[in-house]
C-alpha cells in the first residue's frame, strides 16, 4: 500500500518492503510506510497483529527478512554497528512496562544514558535530569525507586529516561496499557505537549482507539502482518476497510463453534437432544 | 519421535547452546578491559566490585562450611580404614591431597554454582521479562559489557580466592578430627600437609577454578537472556542455569583433570 503523502519534507522514518517472519511464521509482509517530521503517528492493531515487531524492527532490535528501513537516511537493516548506535542514540524509546532498571532511583534511570553516552560534567548531567523530570511532572520524585511509583508514574519517569538525549524520534509502545482513563488521558497530553514544545516526531504503537483519536496527525492499521489503511484522520477515520471498521467500532470476532458461546450452544443442545 | 529424532534434536540443541556459550564468553572477554580499573569505566568497576562482594564474599560462610563438613567426613571415613594399618597419619595426606587437586575448587564451584548461577540468571531473566536489556540496547548500550562483564570479572577474581579459603577450611577440618582422635598438634599437622602438597597443584586447582567461575557465569547468564514472557519463565531460568552449570562444571572438571594427567601435569612429584 502507498503511504498517503499528506505530509510534506522527507520522511524521518521510511520502511520499504519489510517482511519479517518467525521459525516459518510470517509476522511482516511487504510493509511500507513513512513517517514525517513533527508528526504524531500512530500504529493501531490487535493482539498478534505484528505491531510489536514492527517496532522493534524500527529500533534496529531485529533483522528483517527483506525490505529496508531507513532512519535520518541511514538504512538500519544494513548499517554498521557504529551507524546503528548513533542512530539509536536519536531514538527514545518509552517501553510497555517502562523498563525502568529497578535497582536505580528514577533520576539515576534518566542520568544513565546521559552519564554513559555523553562526556558532561556531573552538575550539568543533575540539571539536565531536573529539567526532563520536570517536563513529565516528576521533578519531586526523583529520589524513588521505581517499585515506590504508581503506573502513571512509572510511564512518565520511562518518557523522561526516553527524552534524556534530546531524541528526534520518541516512540511509544502502548502507553496507556494498565492505566486508568485519566492517568491515560495524562500521558496522551504529556505526548502532545512534548511535540508542541520541543517538536519531536512521535510514533505511538497503540490498541487503545481513544488515546489515538486524542493525539493522532496521522495513523495506520496493521492485520495479520500487512498495512491495511494508512492515511491522516479524516482519511483514516472514513476508511471502510471491513476489518479497520470492526476494530473502530469495536465489534467483537463472529461467534463460531471454537469460541466459548459457540461450545455453549453445542453443549445446550446435546442437553436437549440427549436427556 | 524416534530414539534416533530424539538424539539429533539433543546433539543440535548442545551444539546450538555450545556456540551461543562460545559466542558469548568472547564478547564478554572482548568487554573485560572496559571494567578494569583505571584503565577501564570507574561505573563498570564500581559494579564489578559489587559482584566480588555478591559473587564472592558472600558466598564464603556456606562454601567454607560445606569443605569442612566434607574434609571431617573424609578424614573420619579414611581414619576408619587406615587405622586397621596403624597408619593413621596418612589421613593428613589423603585429606590434604583430595582438597588440594580436586575438592577444594569442585566443592567452592558447586555452591558458587548454586547461590550465583541461579541469581544471575534470575536477574538476567527478569531485566529480559521487563525489557531492560531491550532498554539498554535501544540506549545504544552494550547488555554485555553493562551487565555481563563486571559479574564476570567479580567471579574470575573472587573465584579462585574463594576456592584457596574454601580448601583451608577442609584440610582444617582433617586437622579437628584428628586433634580429638589423636591429639594432633597444630603445627605438625600443618607441617605434614605442606610436605604432602605440591605447589604445582595449586596452580593447576586454580586454573581450573577459573574455568569453573567461566562456565558458572556464562551459563547463568545465557539461560537468564533466554527467559520470555512472565515471572515462571524466570524460575525456569534459574533452575536451568544451576541444573547446567553444575553438570557443565563436573563436566569440565572431568576434561581439565584428564588433561593434566595427560601431559603429567599431575603426576605424584
Amino acid at each position: 500500500m502507498t503511504p498517503a503523502a499528506t505530509s510534506t519534507g522527507d520522511p524521518v522514518i521510511s520502511i520499504r518492503g519489510l517482511s519479517v517472519s518467525y521459525e516459518h511464521r510470517r509476522v511482516l509482509h511487504q510493509v511500507d510506510l513513512d513517517m514525517y517530521r513533527g508528526e504524531i503517528f500512530v500504529l493501531l492493531g490487535g493482539s498478534g497483529s505484528g505491531k510489536t515487531t514492527l517496532l522493534k524492527q524500527v529500533l534496529g532490535l531485529a533483522r528483517p527478512d527483506a525490505g529496508s528501513i531507513l532512519v535520518n537516511g541511514i538504512d538500519i537493516t544494513s548499517c554498521s554497528a557504529d551507524e546503528l548506535a548513533t542512530v539509536r542514540r536519536r531514538i527514545g524509546m518509552a517501553f510497555q512496562a517502562s523498563a525502568l532498571f529497578n535497582s536505580l532511583t528514577v533520576e539515576e534511570n534518566v542520568a544513565l544514558p546521559l552519564q554513559e553516552l555523553t562526556a558532561l560534567a556531573d552538575p550539568v548531567i543533575a540539571l539536565m535530569v531536573w529539567l526532563k523530570l520536570k517536563a513529565v511532572g516528576l521533578a519531586r520524585a526523583g529520589g524513588l525507586l521505581p517499585h515506590q511509583l504508581s503506573g502513571g508514574m512509572k510511564k512518565r519517569a520511562a518518557i523522561a529516561r526516553a527524552m534524556a538525549l534530546d531524541p528526534d524520534i520518541l516512540v511509544f509502545d502502548e502507553p496507556s496499557a494498565g492505566l486508568d482513563p485519566i492517568v491515560s488521558a495524562g500521558i496522551d497530553e504529556l505526548i502532545l505537549f512534548l511535540k508542541r514544545a520541543f517538536g519531536m516526531t512521535v510514533l505511538v504503537v497503540t490498541h487503545a482507539m481513544e488515546s489515538a483519536e486524542r493525539i493522532a496527525d496521522r495513523l495506520a492499521m496493521l492485520h495479520e502482518g500487512g498495512l491495511i489503511a494508512v492515511g491522516d484522520r479524516e482519511h483514516f477515520f472514513g476508511n471502510d476497510h471491513p476489518r479497520l471498521r470492526q476494530f473502530l467500532d469495536r465489534q467483537p470476532e463472529p461467534v463460531s463453534g471454537d469460541t466459548a458461546e459457540g461450545f455453549a450452544a453445542s453443549f445446550l443442545h446435546w442437553i436437549d437432544h440427549e436427556h | 519421535m524416534t530414539s534416533l529424532e530424539r538424539i539429533g534434536g539433543f546433539t543440535l540443541h548442545s551444539a546450538a547452546d555450545a556456540g551461543a556459550l562460545t559466542l558469548q564468553l568472547w564478547r564478554a572477554l572482548l568487554s573485560l578491559p572496559r571494567i578494569l580499573p583505571v584503565v577501564g569505566n570507574r561505573r563498570r568497576w564500581r559494579a564489578a566490585v559489587g559482584q566480588m562482594l555478591a559473587i564472592g564474599a558472600q558466598a564464603l560462610p556456606m562454601a567454607g562450611l560445606m569443605s569442612f563438613c566434607l574434609g571431617y567426613v573424609l578424614a573420619l571415613q579414611s581414619a576408619a580404614e587406615l587405622r586397621r594399618f596403624d597408619a593413621l597419619r596418612f589421613v593428613i595426606d589423603l585429606v590434604a591431597v583430595s582438597f588440594t587437586r580436586e575438592l577444594g575448587a569442585l566443592i567452592t564451584a558447586i555452591a558458587v554454582s548454586g547461590r550465583s548461577a541461579s541469581a544471575i540468571s534470575a536477574e538476567v531473566g527478569t531485566m529480559m521479562v521487563t525489557e531492560e536489556i531491550d532498554a539498554l540496547r535501544v540506549m545504544g548500550l552494550d547488555p554485555v559489557e553493562f551487565t555481563l562483564a563486571p559479574k564476570y570479572l567479580g567471579a574470575l577474581i573472587t573465584v579462585p580466592c574463594l576456592t584457596v579459603l574454601s580448601t583451608f577450611c577442609g584440610v582444617f577440618a582433617g586437622y579437628v578430627f584428628l586433634a580429638f582422635s589423636v591429639d594432633m598438634n597444630l603445627r605438625v599437622y600443618f607441617h605434614e600437609v605442606v610436605e604432602s602438597i605440591l605447589l604445582r597443584d595449586v596452580w593447576l586447582t586454580l586454573i581450573k577454578s577459573v574455568i569453573f567461575a567461566t562456565i558458572i557465569v556464562q551459563v547463568g547468564y545465557l539461560e537468564g537472556l533466554r527467559a520470555r514472557g512472565g515471572p515462571e519463565a524466570v524460575g525456569a531460568a534459574a533452575t536451568a542455569a544451576v541444573v547446567k552449570a553444575t553438570f557443565l562444571v563436573i563436566l569440565a572438571d572431568l576434561a581439565a583433570t584428564t588433561v593434566f594427567y595427560v601431559m603429567g601435569w599431575s603426576a605424584v612429584g
